[in-house]
């Protein structure tokens, strides 16, 4: 308000005559307000505080001396005087002091100069506010400010930074060791730096900064090389983190914000890129003891610390990779050692140790899982070294079972009555989830949908599935994890199931209708879609006469619903109730179709050799050797056999045991089932050289011409989802296709295929 | 039959003959055969020679009979025993192969008279004391790279079984220490070896062309062969065979 006010008293003045002032006369009124100001400055006693006329006065003085006409406009003697005024003041007065002073006291100093020279130059260029307005203005000279602070900057700061600077760094020296510093005077000379740029931050940065950079990673680097030896890894770590956050409250204090990112790299730079691999190497602290200890909290702070620096999680996740990896090889070798413990006669049937054996694998994941996402931050490097370990061991495959095989048979344990029983729906739903997570890693996915398969078939068929529910939710899994295809033949296998269901109620009210057809004997039939289902063998079993009524009577009703749909009947997969009259009691045996034909053939004759046994029922070797030691040689031994040995060889007579007897009125004998596993390999093995055909085909239909290499890496991609083609298939499948004139080498380049249309 | 012609033709032929030294007969044939054109007419003669030398049809005639079943218009093994008989040549000499392929032969042991005649009239023979002065240049010609990959792929069709896609194995080593013993392959033997140990089966068009290329291209130690090449895996294998038996030194 007070400028304007008096602006307008001077407008007023100038319309009249005035007299006019001459430069020296002006000049010595001036020059008492300067005084006065300095001592102000200084803080001499006595002296009393400029009052607005004073102001006033001055401002007049000034204004009148740069609007009287030429030759007496004294406007550029004003604007030297001017800086003349800050120049003497800073000779006779700061500089002296200045230079009488040393370390933190120079710099107290300073800071008391800097304030007292910004305010002189406030008031300054107050009196001479006139010149700004128009004298500089015009001749787009260096305004009143800023020739006010560049003399401060020629003559004090050029002169006095270096020492400024040594200073600081060494009461930073001092606070990084312990002591107490003040941090508002630091605050206040780093200020300088930067006021003093005037806009830039150069002098700031040369300056200082520049310095302080230095000065720290030496410092650091002393420190590291020192700590290096005598810390173990985390006591490092800790060190090395509290340094950090340190270095950055320092910069919240008294540096310059802009020097954060620069001071912290240095930081990071000395304490963990210098010695990254001697500190997680470090023999008894080091990163894999770390892991091996399970110390999370060191871990997730390895991470916080390594994540700073350029590619410093490289080792770290390396590192986790190689643990894991050696963990889930322990497993495999556990797993093995304790499978060729096991009597050799039981090493093909699927057991506990394997099943435990999944279980750990299991719980290994779950654990460093975890670690993925509380320690390391959910970083893809370390989702990415949790992959590839677990790829490495979960494609081992323990005791001749694959892997695939291996989870496979555990999904079985936990579907099947009498597997999980004692687990809640909850902890089963989990266990599943994570079955199928592990499934990710395995390469032979198409292997593990084949025994998949074999083992859902016989579930749904036996009637041994615990839980609908539980079925359909891992095919849910299975196929959000896998895709629609993977999963569509074991969907069609549930629905067939249920489907089954329907039909059978229909069939029996068929039977309750028409009472003519009932061949008096239970009937159960499952018909199935053929694509679903495993191939099975339907052999041509000679059926028991009674049992050939019955599948009549089925065909029968069958037609009465669709007359486009073949029948194929698996004998082998049924199962039958049927009546033993023993001497002491009746005994009701259920058994297997197969089983029951052959006990039904002792209906008609006494005694039957194993030739006999054999053309009547139609059977192979195999099946009867196996059938008729279930019958003979086992737990239950319903026929006599001649002589008595434990194994059926083609000489043997087998007679009805009429003496049988056991305390249970029902028994169940099993038909131990035939080892399916080559079968399943094989199955796939085939199934692999079509995929691979096809998709060799696809790629070089829509390509043309194409390279070895890029066929085979297309090929590997597009099969990738469900198996790990090898390159020798691949190139077997090329040549096959090559003879069967799909494709052909290039004349000129033999690494070149064109695909023949 | 100069008299047919126009002056221009004439003067054509009169030219070709002087530069050929051709017989008028062969330049009429190469001279209508281009249309007239001298410059095509050369080409004909000097990529024909069948043109050049004059072979007199009815002794060809005569030859097939001799060699000819009785039966059937075809020189069956009889007829080729007589044949190396007669030529003083063993039926497992190479040049009976050379021979086979200048005759377009479909078949091993067995000639149509299409190709006998054919065949024999390209090389510029009508006599056996001709064929047999021409075996010698004949068996050069194994020499030439170029005629030597033209032989050996023709002789993967010329001995595979009537009907076959492949070359049963018995047959494919046989003829590869045949075609190896002239271009001095040293691992012949370790590659027929460890075909019947690993292999034992027949061998398709793809493999037995492409070992030719193995051969001309890999050097004997392998040290320029690419696992990742487009090599056939029997050759792959033939590869990992050589290296796990210590034929070959350890690649790296």
């Amino acid at each position: 308000m007070i400028f304007v006010y008096g602006f307008g008293e001077c407008e007023k003045m100038a319309m009249h005559e005035r007299k006019v002032i001459e430069l020296d006369q002006g000049w010595d009124f001036m020059q008492k307000g300067i005084t006065k100001l300095k001592n102000l400055l200084e803080v001499k006693p006595g002296e009393t505080q400029f009052s607005s006329e004073d102001y006033m006065m001055l401002y007049t003085t000034i204004y009148n001396m740069c609007t009287q006409k030429p030759p007496h406009d004294y406007s550029q003697q004003l604007y030297e005087k001017y800086r003349e005024a800050f120049v003497e003041y800073i000779d006779d007065m700061v500089l002296p002091a200045l230079r009488e002073k040393h370390h933190e006291y120079m710099l107290k100093e300073l800071q008391k100069r800097w304030q007292n020279h910004k305010v002189m130059v406030r008031w300054l260029s107050r009196f001479f506010y006139y010149l700004d307005r128009y004298f500089i203005a015009r001749r787009s000279l260096p305004g009143l400010n800023e020739v006010g602070l560049t003399c401060f900057r020629d003559r004090v700061y050029q002169e006095m930074k270096s020492m400024v600077k040594d200073a600081v760094l060494s009461l930073i020296d001092q606070e990084r060791e312990g002591e107490q510093i003040d941090r508002a005077l630091l605050k206040n000379i780093l200020d300088i730096f930067v006021e003093i740029g005037l806009g830039s931050m150069e002098c700031y940065e040369n300056d200082f900064e520049e310095y302080l950079l230095k000065e720290t990673a030496a410092y650091y680097s002393r420190k590291a090389s020192i700590w290096i030896l005598e810390d173990s890894c985390p006591d490092y770590m800790l060190k090395a983190e509290e340094c950090l956050k340190r270095e950055k409250d320092r910069v919240g204090h008294y540096l310059h914000s802009s020097s954060e990112n620069k001071l912290l790299e240095k930081v990071q730079h000395e304490l963990l890129s210098v010695y990254a691999n001697q500190l997680l190497e470090k023999e008894h602290s080091g990163c894999h003891v770390l892991l091996r200890d399970d110390k999370t909290e060191d871990l997730s702070r390895m991470f916080r610390l390594f994540s700073k620096i350029n590619r410093g999680l490289d080792p770290v996740s390396q590192m986790f990779k190689e643990h894991v990896t050696s963990e889930g090889m322990a497993l495999v070798k556990q797993a093995e050692d304790a499978a060729s413990n096991k009597k050799e006669e039981k090493r093909d049937i699927m057991g506990v140790q394997e099943q435990v054996f999944v279980r750990k694998i299991i719980e290994l994941h779950d654990k460093y899982l975890n670690y993925v996402v509380e320690c390391f931050q959910n970083h893809t490097l370390f989702h990415k070294a949790l992959k590839e370990a677990f790829e490495v061991f979960c494609n081992k495959g323990v005791a001749g079972s694959s892997s695939a095989e291996l989870l496979a048979t555990f999904c079985d344990n936990i579907l099947k009555k009498g597997g999980s029983e004692k687990l809640s729906d909850e902890a089963i739903e989990e266990t599943l989830e994570k079955v199928v997570k592990l499934l990710a890693y395995i390469s032979d996915k198409d292997l593990f949908a084949e025994f998949y398969r074999k083992k859902l078939a016989r579930r749904l068929l036996f009637d041994k599935s615990a839980n609908d529910d539980h079925e359909r939710s891992i095919l849910t899994k299975l196929k959000q994890q896998c895709g629609g295809q993977f999963t569509s033949k074991m969907e069609g296998m549930v629905t067939d199931l249920t489907l089954a269901r329907e039909n059978q109620t229909q069939f029996e009210e068929y039977l309750t209708s028409n009472s003519q057809a009932n061949p008096g004997i239970d009937l159960t039939v499952t018909v199935l879609t053929t694509g679903f289902w495993p191939s099975y063998k339907s052999f041509d079993l000679n059926l028991p006469s009674e049992m050939v009524k019955c599948v009549e009577v089925f065909k029968e009703f069958y037609q009465t619903k669709t007359k486009h749909r073949k029948l194929t009947w698996i004998y082998s997969l049924g199962t039958c109730n049927i009546n033993g009259k023993f001497d002491s009691k009746t005994i009701e045996m259920i058994v297997t179709t197969y089983q029951a034909a052959a006990l039904l053939l002792f209906n008609a004759s006494e005694r039957l050799s194993y030739a006999e046994v054999m053309t009547q029922l139609n059977l192979t070797d195999d099946d009867v050797i196996r059938l008729l030691h279930s019958l003979s040689c086992a737990k239950y031994k319903i026929l006599v056999k001649e002589p008595n040995t434990k194994t059926i060889s083609p000489n043997d007579v087998f007679t009805f045991n009429n003496k049988f007897t056991d305390r249970m009125r029902r028994i169940k004998i099993p038909l131990p089932p035939v080892d399916e596993k080559k079968k399943v390999v094989e199955d796939v093995d085939k199934d692999r050289r079509y995929a691979i055909d096809a998709s060799i085909v696809r790629i070089m239909k829509s390509r043309k011409v194409l390279g070895h290499q890029q066929l085979v890496m297309e090929c590997v991609e597009q099969l990738g989802r469900m198996f790990k083609p090898d390159f020798k298939a691949i190139k077997k499948r090329i040549e096959d296709l090559i003879t069967r004139d799909y494709l052909e080498r290039d004349k000129e380049n033999p690494n070149l295929y064109r695909y023949l249309a | 039959m100069m008299s047919k012609l126009g002056r221009g033709q004439k003067d054509k032929v009169q030219q070709f003959m002087a530069i050929t030294g051709a017989s008028e007969k062969v330049a009429l044939q190469a001279l209508k055969g281009s249309e007239w054109h001298l410059e095509g007419a050369f080409d004909i003669f000097y990529s024909q020679p069948q043109i050049r030398a004059f072979t007199d049809t009815r002794h060809l005639e005569e030859l097939f009979k001799r060699y000819k079943d009785p039966d059937v218009d075809m020189v069956f093994v009889e007829g080729i025993s007589l044949l190396c008989n007669d030529l003083q040549v063993d039926p497992q000499d190479i040049v009976m192969l050379v021979l086979s392929w200048h005759m377009k032969a479909a078949t091993m042991c067995e000639f149509s008279r299409q190709e006998f005649i054919g065949g024999l009239q390209s090389l510029g023979v009508d006599s056996i004391p001709k064929l047999r002065e021409k075996l010698p240049s004949l068996r050069n010609e194994l020499r030439d790279e170029h005629k030597f990959h033209e032989i050996y792929n023709f002789a993967f069709s010329w001995a595979r079984e009537k009907g076959q896609k492949s070359l049963a194995l018995d047959t494919a080593l046989g003829m590869w220490r045949l075609l190896f013993s002239e271009k001095h392959w040293p691992l012949v033997e370790h590659w027929c070896q460890f075909l019947q140990v690993r292999h034992n089966k027949a061998i398709s068009r793809d493999t037995w062309s492409q070992l030719l290329e193995f051969v001309k291209n890999i050097d004997p130690q392998l040290s320029n062969y690419d696992e990742e090449g487009a090599w056939p895996y029997l050759i792959d294998e033939f590869v990992e065979y050589l290296t796990e038996n210590g034929i070959v030194p350890t690649r790296k």
